[in-house]
């Protein structure tokens, strides 16, 4: 599996599939590929996230389909592939009575690193996720930002070229994610890491990643850059100061369906979108009303899974 | 800040308005963010390093968990607290070695075999070892759910009970060959002649042998019923209840069975021996302990008389439920790790 650049890309699946023995089935079909940086994978709790990542560490198998990372099948090559894949749980994975450092360190030889290269490991690696003096302390007494912290040490400690992050700001206050979200986006840039953020918290990926992967119910809503998700849209947006309702009358006067959206109103565009420009611009003049924004509207990506009609047309199998 | 400030060195200026950042920073060509950027830049210049060099292969990661298993079984790398229990019941068990090393340096004869030791302690004591310790060796990484780091590491789902299997039969091991060290020991010491030493070395060799299958089926019955919770303490529970009731059920068949034999006037326990019933046979082989000593006998080792079943021509029988129990035990604790990475 070489691609025409020679090395094989980070992850990709082809209609993957695994139905689990009761009969659920936790992803149908999904077929994606994810380019080194950072990639956000956001769906819903139970979209499917944890299954794709336990595939991808070869630790279930797919019922149908294949999974590759740096072009190791992760059925049949898991050891290897966990050799360079580290990994962060979601839920509490951290024995309380022992200090991260030896934690750290032991979970670094288990990743194959030598003893005394563990031990440098695991002190850089707290280190880098901001862990000082604490981490000769238990980590019973941590709090829980320090807990994930940790576990995402753990993770760098067996020197992995791709990090899987299961919710890696759960149960972190405000402040708690945002350094989270700092952490993540510095250690994909200036670590050379590739880095998959499962989430189902839309917002906060989007603000570390390159590229996202959307699911939902197991099945691919869609894959692409960040820039693509927020791309332009069909859609214009209007501000007035004052006078909205009396502008949407006019503008719907004018043979256009203008909808309030909070404070502006959105009107979509038709054709090449200079004959909506000047219908709108002559609606305002026409009222005299002071206009403060006028432009195209960028998609959000919270509409992925609010807009079920868009959905059906982003749905890519 | 000083985007463009025209004298980059002025450094005897504290009292410049804006610009004093970092004193050190005089070369720093004009941007934005030098002052602070460069400090935060040190540290990341130092910082993250890939790892190429040689990584360890699957063999000697177990071997790696392995002696992380062995060590933890006697509290090293824990608390002080975690080290009492094995501590004592170390010293425990070696205290009959002592004894006799000194009765024995008194001119008298050894008074305890190898292979049997003082039974009763060392069964008691053995008990005790594995209920608390094979808790600490697998129920802990239950409780703290930390068994998804390890299965995310390169090994096989399989590979983390082995470990744990091998460290903590190698931690049993050692409470039952280093008494027999210290009894070979103290009466090597107190032998005169080759001879003496030589028959010291030829009774210690089977001792080692039933140390050995002791460690291995005791090691593998602890970490399966320990693993079944994360609960340290109702582990511990589930361990202890398994070896007192097994072991109560197999003494009382066996008192009940010898005094039968005595009424039924075959005379003495000791003529029993030679002509065992059925029951008499097969009534020790609801015990691992009772196990042991069936398959000792069956070796043909020293009989201790009372509490010891008259295997007679049942000892193969005795081996295979020992194997049976090992490779059972093996087996369940295999499926429950499966199980486990999946989940």
């Amino acid at each position: 599996m070489n691609p025409p650049n020679g090395a094989p890309p980070v992850i990709t699946t082809d209609a993957l599939t695994k139905v689990y023995p009761g009969g659920v089935t936790a992803l149908s079909g999904l077929t994606v590929r994810v380019e080194p940086g950072v990639t956000g994978l956001i769906g819903a709790n139970g979209a499917g996230k944890s299954t794709f990542i336990k595939i991808l560490l070869g630790l279930l198998a797919p019922s149908g389909g294949a999974a590759r990372v740096f072009g190791h099948d992760s059925d049949a090559e898991g050891e290897r592939i966990r050799q360079l894949v580290g990994y962060m749980p979601e839920h509490d994975c951290l024995p309380p009575d022992m200090s991260a450092t030896e934690l750290v360190t032991h979970l670094g030889r288990m990743s194959g690193i030598p003893k005394t290269v563990a031990r440098e490991r695991a002190a850089e690696s707290l280190r880098h996720v901001g862990l000082h003096e604490e981490r000769y302390r238990q980590i019973g007494t941590y709090s829980t930002g320090m807990k994930q912290r940790v576990k995402l040490a753990q993770a760098l400690a067996g020197a992995p070229r791709l990090l899987l992050l299961d919710e890696p700001t759960n149960g972190l206050d405000p402040a708690g994610r945002n350094s989270m979200l700092e952490l993540i986006a510095r250690i994909g840039e200036e670590f050379g890491i590739s880095i998959v953020v499962a989430s189902h918290l839309l917002g906060e990926v989007e603000r570390v990643c390159d590229h996202l992967i959307a699911i939902d119910g197991g099945r691919l809503l869609r894959a692409d850059t960040i820039d693509s998700f927020t791309q332009d849209s069909q859609t214009l947006m209007i501000e007035v100061t004052s006078g909205t309702a009396e502008l949407r009358a006019e503008l719907e006067g004018r043979g256009l369906s203008a909808r309030p959206y909070q404070r502006a109103l959105l009107v979509p565009i038709e054709g090449d979108g200079d004959g909506t420009y000047d219908t709108v611009l002559d609606g305002v003049a026409a009222l005299g009303l002071p206009l403060s924004r006028l432009e195209r509207r960028r998609h959000q990506v919270e509409e992925l899974f609010r807009d079920d009609d868009q959905r059906e047309a982003a749905d890519v199998r | 800040m000083s985007v463009e400030t025209p004298a980059p060195g002025a450094p005897g200026a504290p009292g410049a308005p804006g610009t004093s950042g970092a004193p050190g920073t005089s070369g720093a060509p004009g941007t934005a963010e030098a002052p602070t950027g460069s400090g935060a830049g040190v540290i990341h210049d130092l910082g993250y390093r890939g790892y190429d060099g040689p990584r360890l292969g699957r063999r000697q990661i177990i071997t790696a968990l392995a002696w992380h298993s062995f060590r933890s079984s006697f509290g090293l790398g824990r608390g002080a607290k975690a080290k009492i229990l094995p501590a004592i019941a170390l010293i425990a068990l070696c205290l009959p070695a002592i004894v006799n090393a000194y009765t024995m340096s008194a001119g008298g004869p050894r008074l305890i075999s190898y292979d049997v030791y003082v039974a009763t302690l060392r069964d008691l004591v053995m008990m005790i070892f594995v209920a608390v310790q094979a808790p600490e060796v697998v129920s802990r990484d239950i409780r703290s759910r930390v068994l998804p780091l390890y299965f995310s590491r390169p090994i096989r789902p399989g590979d983390y009970p082995l470990a744990k299997y091998l460290g903590f039969t190698g931690a049993c091991l050692v409470m039952m060959e280093v008494p027999m060290l210290a009894l070979y020991a103290g009466s090597v010491a107190n032998s005169h002649g080759g001879s003496a030493v030589w028959a010291q070395t030829r009774a210690l060799i089977p001792g080692l042998l039933v140390g050995l299958m002791w460690a291995i089926v005791l090691a593998a019955i602890g970490l399966l019923l320990a693993s079944v919770t994360g609960r340290r303490a109702f582990a511990t529970g589930v361990v202890a209840i398994f070896f007192l009731l097994t072991y109560t059920l197999a003494e009382i068949l066996l008192q009940i069975e010898t005094a039968t034999a005595v009424v039924k006037g075959r005379g003495s326990p000791l003529t029993a021996l030679t002509a065992p019933s059925l029951a008499e046979k097969v009534s020790g082989l609801f015990s691992p302990f009772t196990l042991f000593d069936g398959v000792r006998m069956w070796f043909g080792a020293t009989d201790i008389g009372d509490g010891v079943p008259k295997v007679g021509g049942f000892g193969a029988v005795y081996a295979i439920v020992l194997i049976v129990l090992l490779a059972g035990c093996l087996a369940g604790l295999l499926a429950r790790y499966r199980k486990a990475a999946l989940s």
